[in-house]
């Protein structure tokens, strides 16, 4: 063990950076470390988008640089993912083989894309765009490419769809009314992004369905279940995220989708935590566990999470952060939905 | 003044070149000062050349520095004026690139048990074929009077004028410990018998290791004076097969002023010998 | 054609194979038709748990700097590999043991520490080379097959270099490490996905004769066989001792003597003796030893015996930093003890030259009857290139001393003057010859003189010397000038020299107009051609690896001007790199 306290952070995104600062603030002598399987430092993952049709470069995509973490004293192992946990002995295994040992873990691993269980043995024809690692592999594809398909459809798939049309490509998009993600769009919503798409030529497809996926030349032929047969390049699928924790099953965690913490974000598990969209919260008001996405409530989780890891009672806000703002489509948060099943 | 004591310097040159031995003389003069034990040396270091007919241009005799270092100059052969302290390592360099020559290295006390007294144990336990011969005036005399390795105990010198706190080296013992497989003392007043132990010694094949008990005339005015050593020197009370290096020993504890050999080796291989045998 | 140009290191403990891994990737790489310079470095402790790194730079074209930064670190120790990724490329590639014995400690594993742009490859070198030989012990050969594979280098083609490096060895031993190898090799190819983009396929290089793979120690101690050495005396000192080790071996077979001293002082002082009985001998050492052969040096000049002493210089001052290389001694080399001492001074800059300079050495010490150092420096002594065999010394540069004739023996005087400084010599046993040589001051005859005129014409007489060797020392090497002057002109010594003339070379193709001189000769200088050089130049850059810049304070000395400097005292080698980045200062 440590003689200083060792708090862990698993995850560098805004819920695992704000919790080591929050830390970092409030014991300078304890020693932290961020781990993340991701190589590249923090950045804004909402930008990522725009990060690869070069709307931005590269430094309007990163919120911290490597510097500022040495010049904290927070230890950052990027690229470095975990393989599991051991609360009795209080360790971190890397995958690398390397045991760590935390005085104090937080778990903020956050999202990835979430596959469409109907989807799953096309699962080789689809792109996500999730993470950094996973959309600098097509970088280059999406530039060289005419037509796409997308299909799904969250918030983020709308940047996308702008910014394509606005490179002269061929879109064809697929809405999934009853799956849009985190929420059932309403006809308000529906009527927004219809304005918002107004003037692009995007081939809009609604209730329709796709029947099949199949590689074609170098692209791929999609058929709808309405009888269209389309001739693309790339197919993008968007149908939400789910928590990244399986390293975290089996350990001792209580985990439905994501990790069950209390209002705390404490786990059943003394001194570990959770924060962040990896977390399912559990709001008294509706008696269930609910997962907020988006960055503000990432940012207010890790906070609550590092003050309580260090002895406070803080209480996170579920009524708080109601709306986010993107693209111009004011959406009102609800709380993570099984929408699993309802796909 | 300059004149007269050259012209006595002449004559006196002239009387010894009468004498046979002395074609190993070298035509210059001794820088010694007269009555130096160092003439009686040289002597019986001539008279040792002569007797085993050593060819001059296969002599090389090596020295440091201090009254001994200008030995080679006095010798019609080779001779090498090193460095203080050094005249082993150079003997042995020159010993081991050249068997075929008869090497001597000589030095002083201080030369040789003082600032060089580190290559000693390594020359002897080597046992490479030089044949050394100790200028033993217990005092350094080049610089006038100082304490040297073998100065007694209280002794006044000019370095320790109210008497040397340091003991003695007893370098017959010395060069026992070190493994020497020859080892003899004589005596400046005795040419004859210095004559035999350098003769013993540079026929031994490997290190010999020679003490000659010398007076400094100028700076010992109280121990090792002629007259003490005349009193004191005897040959060794021992067997003269000197073959038992504990009756060495006790010899070399118990016979400050013997003179004779203490211990010899015939059986050890010289340096080269070994060098040959393993490389053979 | 595709270049290439890569820095492999391989990081392992003691005892784990790291250095000989790193000569089998050498040896097969320029078997392939690479160009090749490889650099280990080890810990001053022998065995335990020091830290080992084997540095290997490998290219299609002519290379003269190891490099400064790895491309690829491959990782058999993690502990001591941490401190070695600073040394590694950002976007590098490391390859580490992803399946160790026991899992790592907390912060104890090289990939906790790796750069997020290092690309790094996990394989399970213990279990592999378990599973291929029931050992641990072929881990090493596992990394090579993993880097092998990883690099589309020849399967055969490497077996063969580590059959050839194991020649001697049972066949068990063999097989292990084969097996190893192939184990490394296999896994690989099946296992890892590639994700960087290096490779060696594509690139056919021209077939070449046999290269020798050797370093500066073990060429010193060729060239001094070749050259007719006869006597060598030494004390075992790093990065010295295995001239030694290799003479010890050698010298018998070729006639000599090996004679290991007690110390420094009879070490050289054995070597004068030798000398002086006018047969061929040297000693090696580095720093501390060099000090304490100090006051030899003065006696080597003063009494004109001939002495060769081979400096390989470390970190100092005083014990210093042994396993470090550094260009430090160059005062020490000229100007060491007292009065004026006018000694001969070479400085090889680089491994081939260390042959050469070894067999200019012997001849000029024997010619001259005098005090010849030779300056390498722990980089030179250990770095390891493929070089042509080098050629063997003609019967002109063996039999260098100038006999006295007939006449001379008449009348023989050991230090007569004559034009040139050199005074026949007549080797003891010459009859007729008989004679006395002596550190102090003397007359011709050797008989000391302490007159004024007597040590104003003998000084005179050992000056001349110089004058006289310079008409005979190789030429400085001086680059090309683009028009009649450059803007930049840097000037170089020792193993630094490769460097500079590569980083002169490359500013050129930037557009730099730069030129670049160095002189194996260091004492005497060639300084009209210094002079001419630095006239031709705007600005005078002079890299070394020293605090001070010795050689700098020198060549302003003689160009009357003041120069730029660049002095670095890391440990390691210059690169050109380092020389380019102030060249682009400037």
């Amino acid at each position: 063990m440590p003689a200083n306290d060792h708090y862990v952070i698993i995850g560098n995104g805004p819920a695992g950076n704000h919790a080591a600062s929050t830390l970092r603030d409030k014991d300078k002598d304890a020693k932290i470390t961020i781990v993340s399987d991701e190589a590249i430092p923090f950045y804004y993952k909402p930008r990522l988008t725009r990060y690869i049709l070069d709307e931005i470069d590269a430094k309007d995509l990163m919120v911290k640089q490597l510097s500022s973490y040495s010049d904290s004293g927070i230890r950052l192992r990027l690229g470095q993912p975990v393989d599991r946990i051991d609360p009795d002995s209080k360790t971190v295994f890397l995958h690398h083989k390397e045991e760590i040992h935390y005085t104090k873990l937080i778990i903020a691993t956050g999202s990835r894309a979430r596959v469409l269980p109907t989807m799953r043995s096309y699962s080789d024809c689809l792109k996500f765009i999730s993470s950094y690692d996973q959309v600098m592999e097509y970088k280059d594809d999406i530039k060289q490419a005419k037509r796409f398909f997308i299909f799904g459809g969250d918030l983020v798939a709308f940047t996308f769809v702008r910014l394509l049309s606005k490179m002269n490509k061929q879109v064809s998009l697929l809405i999934y009314p009853n799956a849009f993600w985190p929420f059932n769009l309403n006809e308000e919503m529906e009527a927004a992004i219809a304005q918002s798409l107004k003037g692009l030529s995007v081939d809009l497809l609604v209730k329709d369905d796709i029947k099949a996926i199949a590689e074609s030349g170098n692209g791929y032929r999609v058929r709808t279940t309405k009888g269209k047969e389309l001739n693309v390049d790339m197919v993008f699928s968007f149908n939400g995220l789910i928590p990244s924790v399986e390293f975290a099953r089996g350990c001792g965690l209580d985990i439905d989708h994501g990790i069950l913490v209390s209002e705390t974000m404490q786990t059943n598990i003394p001194d570990i935590y959770a924060c962040g969209s990896c977390a399912q919260i559990y709001n008294p008001d509706i008696n269930t566990y609910t997962t907020s996405i988006g960055w503000p409530n990432a940012v207010a989780q890790g906070e609550v999470a590092a003050m309580n890891l260090l002895g406070d009672h803080k209480v996170i806000e579920s009524a708080g952060r109601k709306y986010f703002d993107l693209e111009g489509v004011k959406v009102k948060t609800t709380w993570w939905e099984d929408i699993e099943e309802r796909a | 003044m300059v004149e007269i004591q050259s012209k006595y310097l002449d004559e006196k040159l002239d009387q010894v070149r009468a004498m046979d031995f002395l074609q190993y003389r070298s035509g210059d003069l001794p820088t010694w000062c007269p009555g130096c034990g160092y003439f009686g040396i040289m002597d019986a270091f001539y008279k040792a050349c002569r007797q085993m007919e050593l060819k001059h241009e296969n002599i090389c005799t090596v020295s440091g520095i201090g009254c001994s270092g200008r030995t080679p100059i006095f010798i019609n052969s080779y001779g090498f004026h090193t460095l203080h302290g050094r005249s082993i390592p150079v003997a042995s360099g020159l010993k081991l690139a050249r068997p075929d020559l008869t090497v001597f290295a000589v030095a002083g006390d201080g030369d040789a048990l003082g600032i060089g007294g580190g290559h000693l144990p390594h020359v002897a336990r080597k046992n490479i074929d030089i044949t050394f011969i100790l200028f033993d005036n217990s005092i350094y005399g080049l610089t006038k009077g100082q304490s040297s390795s073998t100065t007694p105990y209280e002794m006044k010198t000019n370095s320790h004028p109210v008497g040397n706190p340091d003991s003695p080296l007893n370098p017959i013992r010395l060069a026992l410990s070190y493994g020497a497989s020859f080892v003899a003392r004589g005596y400046a007043g005795d040419p004859e018998g210095m004559k035999e132990v350098i003769m013993e010694g540079t026929k031994h094949p490997g290190f010999s290791f020679i003490q000659i008990l010398t007076p400094c005339v100028t700076f010992d005015k109280s121990n090792r004076t002629w007259k003490n050593l005349k009193e004191n020197v005897h040959p060794l009370r021992m067997s003269p097969e000197a073959d038992n290096m504990e009756t060495a020993m006790r010899a070399a504890e118990n016979q400050p002023f013997g003179v004779g050999v203490f211990f010899k080796d015939k059986d050890r291989r010289s340096y080269q010998d070994i060098l040959d045998g393993l490389n053979a | 054609m595709k270049d290439i140009n890569i820095v492999i290191e391989i990081c392992g403990s003691a005892g784990e194979g790291t250095i000989s891994a790193g000569e089998i990737l050498s040896r097969f790489m320029s078997s392939q038709g690479y160009e090749i310079m490889s650099f280990d470095s080890y810990p001053a402790e022998i065995r335990g748990f020091g830290k080992c790194v084997a540095h290997t730079r490998i290219s299609s074209s002519v290379i003269n700097s190891p490099g400064k930064l790895a491309d690829v670190l491959i990782a058999l120790n993690d502990g001591h590999s941490i401190s070695q990724l600073s040394a590694l490329k950002k976007g590098g590639i490391l390859i580490y043991d992803s399946q160790p014995a026991k899992p790592h400690e907390e912060d104890k594993s090289v990939l906790g520490w790796a750069d997020p742009s290092v690309v790094s490859y996990g394989v399970p070198l213990a279990m592999l080379a378990q599973k291929a030989a029931g050992n641990l012990r072929g881990r090493n050969m596992v990394a090579l097959g993993a880097i092998a594979a990883l690099f589309d280098l020849d399967r055969e083609g490497f077996t063969d270099s580590i059959k050839a490096r194991y020649a001697k060895k049972k066949q068990i031993v063999i097989d292990s490490n084969v097996n190893s190898f192939l184990e490394g090799f296999d896994w690989t190819k099946d296992h890892i996905e590639k994700k960087d983009t290096f490779t060696f396929d594509g690139v056919s290089l021209e077939p070449r004769g046999e290269k020798l793979i050797i370093n500066g120690n073990q060429l010193v101690a060729q060239a001094a066989l070749d050259a007719d050495l006869k006597f060598y005396a030494g004390y075992p000192i790093t990065p010295a001792t295995k001239i030694m080790e290799i003479l010890s071996k050698e010298l018998p077979g070729y006639g000599g003597t090996l004679l290991q001293t007690e110390d420094e002082i009879s070490a050289i002082g054995a070597v004068v003796g030798a000398g002086y009985g006018g047969i061929r001998a040297m000693t090696a050492t580095s720093g501390p030893g060099f000090a304490l052969m100090t006051e030899f040096t003065g006696l080597s000049v003063m009494a004109e015996v001939p002495a060769v002493i081979v400096d390989s210089q470390r970190g100092g001052p005083s014990t210093g930093i042994p396993t470090k290389t550094e260009q430090s001694d160059f005062n020490a080399a000229l100007y060491s003890g007292t009065g004026d001492c006018p000694r001969v001074v070479l400085a090889p800059t680089d491994t081939a030259s260390c042959y050469d300079a070894t067999v200019l050495g012997l001849y000029l010490a024997e010619k001259y009857q005098t005090l010849v150092v030779i300056l390498l420096d722990f980089f030179l002594s250990n770095s390891i290139r493929n070089i042509d065999t080098p050629k063997k010394p003609g019967p002109q540069m063996l039999n260098a001393n100038v006999n006295p004739t007939e006449e001379d023996l008449k009348d023989y005087k050991r230090y007569k003057f004559t034009d040139d400084g050199i005074s026949p010599r007549a080797i003891p046993g010459t009859p007729g010859g008989i004679s006395f040589y002596t550190g102090l001051e003397h007359d011709e005859r050797g008989r000391p003189d302490y007159s004024d005129k007597g040590h104003l014409a003998m000084s005179e007489k050992r000056y001349r010397k110089h004058a006289s060797v310079l008409k005979e020392a190789p030429a400085p090497v001086i680059s090309d000038f683009d028009g009649d002057r450059a803007d930049i002109g840097v000037i170089s010594w020792g193993s630094s020299a490769g460097a500079a003339h590569e980083a002169v070379a490359t500013a050129k193709k930037e557009g730099i107009n730069a030129a670049s001189f160095s002189s194996v000769m260091l004492y005497p200088f060639p300084d009209e051609a210094l002079i001419e050089f630095a006239g031709r130049c705007d600005n005078i850059l002079i890299p070394e690896l020293n605090f001070q810049g010795q050689f700098a304070d020198y060549a302003q000395g003689v160009i009357k001007r003041e120069v730029t400097r660049l002095n670095f005292i890391t440990g390691r080698p210059m690169a050109a790199e380092d020389i380019l980045d102030k060249m682009r200062e400037m």
